[in-house]
């Protein structure tokens, strides 16, 4: 039985995002193929979206259009959404589990009388409804959920899947938005672009990254003699950051720097999902935790499992004596 | 206008975690308030004292000992709370308790509802949209910022990559926030003892009636596919272990190797 799959598609500054991609294989696979995938992009007109026919490889593209969405909002985009999923019929609506799927994603479902499954790694059809493999407890579980009813919710998380390449849409449609400037309750007032902080974490073939396992900043110390043995540079969880720790802009994770250095040490991190998105490209990745079981070391090449305070002091000195 | 926080009992990040059956083995487990939710209280405490709201409230949902969540934010300076009692295992639907949250909010005259982005149990970090989408009220996430302007919220919303949204918001609106928003109060003895005055109204739910969203199936640790090689031995072991596995895993040298 064929099914139909709603994601949504996002504009980059190059065409559409790595995330929307990422969609796109994620939703052929469940739909059994890409002529049963549906991809929502909403604009503020259509001409903007001329070019984009070309790259987006979906069944159908809905260009939803309408001033209301010339920029992204909550609201407007989780209309352009549900418009697209009525107008398609599809069966279950993927978003990217990132900001913009935190803020639509609940919107869509609410409207669906349902909840959605959120930082989803893998999907399946069952009778009328869906399981979602997903990730709980800030990733030490995985956890399987049924949403037993359709249309289902679903955000997906990055690096679940390969990126589809990019190629024609089979067809594409206009769809006037069904709500105006005033309908909406949010505007996007403006993006601010990250501050310029002085280190290029993202360019650095070392990271050496602290977590709140380190215990207190008096401690980032053996962190930084660690960094400077390796010749890299000093990254943070964002626990750290939040604490004051250390400055924002040293934060790996979702929500801040990804980063793929030849080399990563973490430093008791135990390796919340947010975390591993911004790391898990790097080459060779090693964990320093006392806790086994924590979710680093299923990241990791290579691990010890001890007390930080104690074993990277240790790892420094061997660095050094070796060389 | 009141400003309202939701918040959950969830178990302390620090317990030994085990799966058993569709959730964990919870026989042994110490709880305390969700740490998201405690910048979502503070938010709320913040916005009554810059003259934004009248009153704070918390509303749980949850057994009868999450009661203690309450006392907690009523120790951290909230004026009331409202306790939604429900099985725990109730809690498992985001759906059915964003529908029992919402119809509590929808009776406290709230003109902003914080909510944690996630909780660190469960992790669907949706509860907070579900209210809002049910309600009508605006709504945005991962909040790290908060600002009144002219009647509007103004929230600075946390992207990708260390850029910042702004968004302005209509009201009454429903924020999900993240950690480093603000710095939580912690209670003084002031307020703890101050707290044992302050209500808090207790309403039983009705257990779901079946629809709804989500249904729990199994709970496991994940599959180390690509599971890190555990060195042996004592730390200094380990550590002289690793440096040749760095080199060669990174294919790189250090500043210190002989050139």
């Amino acid at each position: 039985m064929s099914r139909r799959v709603l994601i949504l598609a996002e504009r980059s500054e190059t065409g559409i995002t790595d995330a929307s991609y990422e969609l796109l294989e994620f939703a052929s696979r469940l739909a059994g193929g890409p002529e049963g995938v549906s991809a929502v992009l909403p604009v503020g007109d259509a001409s903007e979206a001329e070019g984009l026919r070309e790259v987006l490889p979906a069944g159908e593209l809905l260009l939803v259009e309408g001033p209301a969405l010339a920029a992204p909002t909550a609201d407007g985009t989780a209309a352009a959404v549900l418009h697209a999923r009525e107008a398609s019929g599809a069966e279950c609506v993927l978003l990217p589990h990132d900001p913009t799927g935190w803020d639509v994603a609940p919107l869509v479902a609410a409207r669906l009388g349902t909840a959605a499954a959120t930082a989803v790694s893998a999907l399946s059809w069952r009778g009328d409804g869906l399981v979602a493999r997903r990730s709980a407890f800030l990733g030490k579980f995985v956890q399987e959920v049924e949403a037993p009813g359709l249309p289902a919710v679903a955000t997906v998380e990055r690096g679940a899947f390969p990126a589809r390449e990019p190629g024609p849409a089979l067809s594409v449609r206009i769809l006037p938005s069904p709500v105006g400037p005033g309908d909406l309750r949010s505007r996007l007032v403006e993006v601010r672009e990250a501050g310029a902080g002085g280190v290029d974490l993202t360019a650095a073939d070392v990271v050496v990254a602290a977590g709140r396992g380190l215990g207190g900043p008096e401690n980032l110390d053996i962190v930084r003699e660690l960094a400077a043995a390796l010749g890299g540079v000093v990254g943070a969880s964002r626990a750290v950051t939040d604490a004051g720790w250390l400055p924002h802009e040293l934060q790996i994770g979702s929500s801040g720097a990804t980063v793929s250095p030849k080399l990563y040490v973490a430093c008791a991190i135990s390796g919340a999902i947010q975390h591993l998105v911004g790391m898990r490209g790097s080459r060779f990745v090693v964990a320093i935790n006392k806790d086994p079981d924590a979710p680093i070391f299923g990241a990791a090449d290579v691990g010890i499992v001890g007390d930080a305070l104690e074993v990277i002091p240790l790892v420094t000195k061997a660095v050094r004596d070796s060389g | 206008m009141n400003a309202v926080a939701l918040v959950k009992q969830v178990p302390d990040r620090n317990s030994a975690f085990r799966p058993a059956g569709d959730w964990i083995d919870e026989s042994s487990l110490g709880y305390g308030i969700n740490d998201y939710d405690r910048y979502a209280v503070e938010a709320a405490l913040a916005l009554k004292e810059a003259g934004h709201a009248a009153e704070t409230v918390a509303v749980t949902a949850g057994p009868a000992d999450a009661g203690q969540v309450l006392r907690s934010c009523l120790a951290m300076g909230v004026d009331r709370g409202v306790h939604l009692i429900t099985d725990r295992a109730h809690l498992a639907d985001p759906f059915f308790v964003a529908r029992a949250l919402a119809d509590a909010v929808s009776g406290l005259d709230a003109g902003v509802v914080l909510a944690g982005l996630l909780a660190e149990d469960s992790g669907h970090g949706q509860v907070g949209g579900l209210v809002a989408g049910l309600l009508g009220f605006s709504f945005a996430s991962a909040a790290t910022g908060l600002h009144f302007r002219e009647g509007r919220l103004e929230v600075h919303r946390e992207l990708e990559g260390g850029r910042i949204a702004v968004v302005e918001l209509r009201l009454p609106a429903v924020v999900a926030v993240q950690t480093g928003i603000n710095t939580p109060r912690y209670a003084s003895l002031r307020g703890i003892m101050a707290s044992r005055r302050k209500p808090v109204e207790r309403v039983e739910l009705s257990p779901p009636a079946g629809g709804g969203g989500l249904r729990r199936l199994t709970l496991s640790r994940p599959e180390r596919g690509a599971s890190a090689e555990i060195l042996p031995g004592s730390p200094e072991e380990a550590a002289a272990a690793l440096v040749p596995r760095m080199r060669a895993g990174a294919g790189i040298t250090f500043p210190g190797d002989a050139a």
